[in-house]
C-alpha cells in the first residue's frame, strides 16, 4: 500500500513538473514580453530595464532554474497589466468561479448519476432512449451555444433572469444551469454504460439466482461495483471545478478565473496566465491523485494490480 | 478474391442496413462536406462584402439574402457557407495530424518498449492532466495567431488516446503470427508496421478519428467564440457566434444559423460515430 502512494505521489509530482516546464518554455521563449508591455515603439532603454528587472535578460537555464526556485516559493510574479501579484488577482477570482461550479456540480450529480443508473436498469424504455438522446445532445451542444439559448430564451424573451454581471443571486442561475445540464448529459451516459457493464456481471446473476431481492442485488452488489468507474469522472469534475467555467463565465461576464483567463490571455499577461495554468493543473494533478487513492481503497484488486506492475 | 465475387451475385450494393437518424447524420456530413469544397461556387456575395443599406435584414425577408444579414449588411448566408468551409478544414486537418502524430509515437513505444514507452506514456499522461482549453489558450495567446498555427494546435488535441491505442494494438499484433512471419522474412520495422499492422488496426483507429473530431470541431468554436481562435477577417462558425452574441436581442439570427450548424454537424459526425463503433470495435470506450 505504501509503495502504491509512493508511486501515484511520484507521478502527480512529474506530472506538476511537466506543467511548470510547459508554462516557461510557451510563455517565456514565445514572444518577447517587453515589447508587448511597453510597446514596439517604447525607447530602447526602457526596454532593457523592463527585461532587467523581470529577469529576462538571464540565459535560459538560468531562469529556468530561478523560475522554479520562485515557483516552490510562491513567488508567482507579478501582473504586468496593473503591477499587483498575480497569485492575489486569482485568488480573488476564485470565489467567483466556486460559486459557479460547485452549486453545478451538485446539480451534474444530482442529475446524471440517477439518471443513468435509472436508465441502465430499465434499457430499452423510453426512459432510457430520453436519456440516451439527452446525452448525446448535451454531447453536441457546445456551451455557449446552450448558454446563448437561454439566454435568448430566460432573459431576451421572458424577461425572467438578467442575461450577464453577478450582483444578485438571480444572476447564477443562468451560469450554473449551463454548467450542470452539458455535464449531467455525460455524467448520466458515463454511469449508464458502467452500471449497464456490471449488471451483465456473473456475479450479478448469482446473487439474484440465490434468491436475494432484486432491490438488494442492486444497492449492495452492482450500485458499489459500477461506482468505481464514476468516481474517476467525478474526479475529473472536481479537477476541473476551477478551469470549467471559461467559457460560460465569459457569455455571462461572470468575474471569475475562466474570465481572468480570457482577459489575461487577450492582453498577453504572462505572470496571470502562468499562474492560473499552474493553478489549474495542481487542482487537476491533487483530484486525480486522491481519486487513485479512493481507488486503491474501493478496490483491492487495483492496489494489488499496482504493487505488481511496480 | 475476384472470382468469389463473381461466383455470388446479389450483395455486391447492399448498402449497410442503418437506422435512420445514423443515416440522416450521413446525409448532413456529405451536405456540410459538400458546401465546404463548394465554398467558392455557391456564395451567392463575397464574404466580407458589405452592404451598408441593407442592414440586419432578418431571413426570408428577401430573396437577395435568404439567411439576412449582419451589422454591417454582410450576407449571412455567405459568411455561414465560408465559415463551414473553414471550421472544417481545421477540423479535418486537426484530426488528421493528431491521428498520425499518436499512431505513430503509439508505434514507437510498442516498438522500441524501455524508455521511449515511458515517455510517451508519460507526456499522455501530462496531456490527459490538464484541460486543452487551458494548454490551448496560453500557446495561442503568446505564439500569436494564425491559421497554420491553429491547425497545428488542435492537431495536438486527442493525440495520447490515438497513441495509447496504437501501442495497445501494435503490441498484441506483434505477439501474433503473420508480424513475426514478416519479420523473419526479413521485413524493415517501417514495412511491418505501415503495410501489415496499420492496415490491421485501421478500423479501430477511424472510428477514433469520428469520436474526437466532433470534440475538434467543438473545441475550436469554443475559441474562436472567445475571440482567441480564427481572427477577423477571417471567419468561423464559432467566431460567426461569438460576433452575432452583441445582435442577441435585435438580430438572433446572425447567431442562431452558425450555432444550428455546429450543433447538427457535431451531433450527425458522433451518432455516425457511435453506431461505427458499434458495428466495428464494440470494445472502444
Amino acid at each position: 500500500m505504501i509503495r502504491f502512494i509512493l508511486t501515484r505521489l511520484l507521478r502527480a509530482f512529474v506530472t506538476i513538473v511537466l506543467v511548470v516546464t510547459f508554462a516557461f518554455v510557451v510563455l517565456r521563449l514565445s514572444g518577447d514580453p517587453a515589447t508587448i508591455i511597453l510597446g514596439p515603439e517604447a525607447p530602447p532603454e526602457a526596454i532593457a530595464a523592463f527585461r532587467a528587472s523581470w529577469g529576462l535578460d538571464q540565459p535560459v537555464m538560468v531562469q529556468y532554474v530561478q523560475y522554479f526556485a520562485a515557483i516552490f516559493q510562491g513567488d508567482l510574479g507579478m501582473s504586468m497589466r496593473d503591477g499587483r501579484p498575480a497569485f492575489d488577482l486569482v485568488m480573488e477570482r476564485i470565489p467567483a468561479t466556486l460559486a459557479l461550479t460547485i452549486p453545478a456540480l451538485f446539480l451534474k450529480l444530482a442529475l446524471g448519476v440517477p439518471a443513468g443508473v435509472y436508465a441502465a436498469l430499465h434499457q430499452g424504455t423510453a426512459f432510457d432512449r430520453t436519456v440516451m438522446v439527452a446525452a448525446v445532445m448535451g454531447f453536441a451542444v457546445p456551451s455557449f451555444v446552450l448558454a446563448l439559448g437561454l439566454v435568448l430564451v430566460f432573459a431576451v424573451n421572458l424577461g425572467w433572469l438578467p442575461s450577464g454581471g453577478r450582483d444578485t443571486v438571480w444572476h447564477a442561475i443562468l451560469p450554473i444551469i449551463t454548467l450542470g445540464l452539458g455535464g449531467a448529459a455525460a455524467l448520466a451516459r458515463f454511469t449508464r454504460s458502467a452500471m449497464l457493464e456490471v449488471l451483465g456481471q456473473p456475479y450479478i446473476r448469482t446473487a439474484s439466482s440465490k434468491g436475494l431481492a432484486w432491490a438488494v442485488v442492486v444497492r449492495s452488489h452492482a450500485l458499489p461495483n459500477a461506482a468505481i468507474p464514476t468516481v474517476t469522472l467525478i474526479g475529473f469534475l472536481v479537477g476541473s471545478l476551477i478551469a470549467g467555467a471559461i467559457v460560460v463565465e465569459s457569455v455571462f461576464s461572470w468575474p471569475g478565473v475562466g474570465r481572468l483567463m480570457v482577459v489575461a490571455v487577450a492582453n498577453r499577461d504572462l505572470a496571470v496566465v502562468q499562474c492560473i495554468l499552474l493553478l489549474v493543473a495542481t487542482t487537476m494533478v491533487t483530484s486525480n491523485l486522491i481519486v487513485d487513492l479512493l481507488y486503491g481503497a474501493l478496490d483491492p484488486r487495483l492496489r494489488h494490480g499496482a504493487r505488481a506492475a511496480a | 478474391m475476384t472470382d468469389i465475387a463473381t461466383a455470388t451475385p446479389a450483395p455486391a450494393l447492399r448498402l449497410p442496413r442503418m437506422p435512420w437518424y445514423v443515416a440522416l447524420g450521413m446525409g448532413w456530413i456529405i451536405f456540410v462536406l459538400a458546401v465546404a469544397l463548394l465554398a467558392d461556387v455557391i456564395t451567392p456575395y463575397v464574404f466580407t462584402a458589405m452592404d451598408l443599406k441593407y442592414r440586419l435584414v432578418p431571413p426570408f425577408e428577401t430573396w437577395a439574402h435568404p439567411l439576412g444579414t449582419d451589422e454591417l449588411g454582410r450576407d449571412v448566408l455567405s459568411r455561414l457557407i465560408v465559415s463551414i468551409r473553414v471550421s472544417l478544414l481545421i477540423a479535418f486537418g486537426a484530426t488528421v495530424i493528431s491521428a498520425v502524430l499518436g499512431t505513430t509515437l503509439g508505434f514507437l513505444a510498442a516498438h522500441f518498449r524501455g524508455i521511449v514507452e515511458q515517455a510517451v506514456l508519460m507526456l499522455a499522461d501530462f496531456q490527459a492532466a490538464l484541460p486543452f482549453l487551458i494548454l490551448a489558450l496560453s500557446v495561442l495567446a503568446f505564439f500569436g495567431n494564425s491559421l497554420p498555427l491553429l491547425i497545428g494546435l488542435m492537431g495536438l488535441y486527442g493525440w495520447e488516446r490515438y497513441a495509447r491505442i496504437a501501442r495497445g494494438l501494435a503490441i498484441s499484433a506483434s505477439a501474433q503470427g503473420y508480424a513475426t512471419a514478416i519479420t523473419q522474412l526479413g521485413a524493415t520495422p517501417q514495412r511491418v508496421y505501415l503495410r501489415h499492422i496499420l492496415p490491421n488496426i485501421a478500423s479501430t483507429l477511424i472510428v477514433s478519428m469520428t469520436l474526437i473530431f466532433p470534440e475538434v470541431i467543438l473545441l475550436e468554436s469554443g475559441l474562436s467564440f472567445l475571440g482567441l481562435g480564427v481572427q477577423p477577417p477571417m471567419t468561423s462558425l464559432g467566431n460567426m457566434v461569438g460576433y452575432g452574441r452583441e445582435y442577441i436581442t435585435r438580430a438572433a439570427w446572425i447567431m442562431l444559423c452558425p450555432a444550428t450548424v455546429i450543433v447538427l454537424t457535431t451531433l450527425a459526425v458522433s451518432l455516425v460515430g457511435d453506431w461505427l463503433r458499434d458495428r466495428l470495435d464494440p470494445t472502444l470506450g
